[in-house]
């Protein structure tokens, strides 16, 4: 099934909404979440999907639906199978490395609560050769949510490196074409 | 296999019986990394044929790349082992309680010196461990990264140019790195500083456990501090944020002692003593007791009050206490009545001045 919004990639989220006795399904793909979720559409359906499934991961407490809910939301994994519901059971495991590319509205907010960023910045198989432009990219864009909650917590010291380190990076990126291989 | 249970009994436990920096108070240091092959199912979801198949894959890459050792490395597939040699993994920190329950198509490789070990099919396809004697968090990293290398050059892994490494649980993702150094903090216990200290630790998340698992678990003053988040910060940079939070413990526990000494001497060196008289003249002792005795006998030994016991003595006496390490080295199932008889002979012997 294609997704409903952009009608090209396989529809792996669905979801049902009740008004007034009449159902409504919504059918998307991953990236059509992610970007529905980013405009809090999905938010608005009842409960925050991204911080029920950040309480299973951080062991297993599951946030029931703040009010009563009509809405359901299920997202399948089409690689393995697994299903939202089986994350639940398992205490935010997923099923596949494909998983994280179905779940991914899902984990895009539970993996920064969870974790001091959302971008990987550690070492990669040899046989993966970097890509520059990307790794700064998104090395840029976790260094601005940084700033943002460092100047929330009043921590102006780390807010100024922070800062310096967003400067240097935007620097860099100015000097790299699209696609050109660098390193961070 | 049981030959090799064997070998590895004789062995000493070299994360403890050798020397490393800061050893008074840091015991360990430990790495994991947990990786997992492209194109699989994770263990969780996997079924039976795929786990075989995928434990036959990590298996050949490392004895063709020669990883651990292999060929020469020990070889345990849990789902063929009795229990008592199953805990003996256990206690030595080769494997842990989930990889033990796992039914199928687990093993373990070893290094023959046990310093490095791979779960195959535990949580991850691969759960990679380097273990050191003391606080070198460097040197464990320089260790597994070249082994994570060796089997890279065999095995495709799953990873993602934003996400890194991906793991099955996401709390693991990126780095999927786990650092843990293990602490001997009676210091802060005994004045009562411990648990504002882990609070203040957590607070910088990074996690304090007891050995058993628990932050409130103060069985012989023994923690385990390790870093909880995995992405968003290179490996180099989680290991600094360690150690620097570990350098702090270690000078806070020293102040601590200090503290002691000049306080209130007295109690601290009978403290010391009754933990000494204890382990050498007790017929019975339990495992608690035995652990919170050997707690007291390493400060002794740390304060110089025993020239001729070696702290290394001490500390495998913290796994050689064991109930597994005591039914293997007595041949047979016990009791535990005959346990704590048994463990109190071997106490009574190690500890002959």
């Amino acid at each position: 099934m294609l997704c409903d919004v952009c009608k090209k990639n396989e529809a792996t989220i669905h979801i049902k909404e009740m008004h007034g006795g009449e159902t409504h399904t919504s059918n998307l793909c991953a990236g059509c979440a992610a970007e529905k979720e980013k405009n809090g559409e999905l938010s608005a359906l009842g409960f925050n999907l991204a911080e029920m499934l950040c309480n299973l991961g951080k062991i297993s407490s599951v946030a029931k639906p703040t009010r009563e809910s009509s809405t359901e939301f299920t997202a399948v994994c089409p690689k393995c199978g697994w299903t939202l519901q089986k994350v639940r059971a398992f205490g935010g495991r997923l099923g596949c490395p494909d998983c994280y590319a179905a779940f991914a509205p899902l984990l895009s907010e539970a993996i920064r609560n969870v974790h001091r960023g959302s971008v990987h910045l550690g070492k990669r198989p040899q046989s993966m050769p970097q890509d520059g432009r990307t790794a700064l990219e998104a090395e840029l864009e976790n260094r601005r949510h940084e700033l943002d909650a460092l100047v929330k917590r009043e921590e102006y010291e780390d807010a100024a490196i922070c800062r310096d380190r967003i400067n240097q990076l935007k620097a860099q990126l100015g000097k790299c074409s699209p696609g050109e291989a660098g390193n961070e | 296999m049981s030959n090799d249970i064997n070998r590895l009994l004789a062995n000493p436990v070299s994360f403890l019986a050798d020397a490393g920096p800061n050893e008074d108070i840091a015991i360990s240091s430990r790495i994991r990394l947990a990786r997992n092959l492209a194109g699989h199912r994770f263990p969780v979801s996997a079924d039976s044929d795929e786990l075989h198949g995928i434990c036959e894959e990590v298996a050949h890459a490392a004895i063709t790349s020669g990883a651990l050792g292999c060929p020469e490395c020990f070889s345990f597939d849990p789902e063929n082992m009795d229990e008592l040699d199953r805990e003996l993994l256990l206690e030595r920190r080769l494997a842990s309680r989930d990889f033990l329950n796992r039914s199928a198509g687990t093993r373990l490789l070893v290094r023959s010196d046990e310093s490095s070990s791979v779960m195959i099919n535990e949580e991850d396809h691969l759960r990679i461990q380097t273990m050191v004697p003391g606080l070198q968090l460097e040197s464990a990293w320089r260790v597994i990264d070249d082994l994570d290398n060796q089997l890279a050059t065999r095995l495709s892994y799953a990873f993602d140019d934003r996400l890194g490494y991906l793991t099955c649980c996401p709390t693991n993702v990126g780095t999927g790195m786990r650092a843990s150094v293990m602490l001997h903090l009676p210091g802060l216990v005994l004045t009562g500083q411990i648990a504002p200290t882990i609070q203040g630790i957590n607070k910088l998340n990074l996690a304090v456990r007891g050995i058993g698992g628990e932050g409130t678990d103060n069985r012989g003053n023994l923690f385990q501090v390790s870093n909880q988040s995995t992405l968003g910060e290179s490996e180099a940079q989680i290991l600094e944020r360690l150690n620097t939070v570990i350098g702090q413990l270690v000078a806070h526990e020293k102040s601590a002692r200090q503290l002691l000494l000049q306080r209130d001497q007295f109690s601290l060196l009978d403290h010391v003593g009754r933990s000494y008289g204890t382990l050498r003249h007790s017929y019975k002792l339990s495992s608690e007791e035995a652990i919170n005795c050997l707690s007291g006998v390493r400060v002794g030994v740390d304060l110089g009050m025993f020239s001729a016991l070696d702290i290394h003595t001490v500390n495998e006496l913290f796994i050689g206490t064991g109930a597994a390490h005591l039914q293997k080295s007595a041949g047979r199932i016990l009791n535990a009545v005959e346990r704590d008889v048994s463990r109190a002979a071997l106490c009574r012997e190690k500890l002959k001045l």
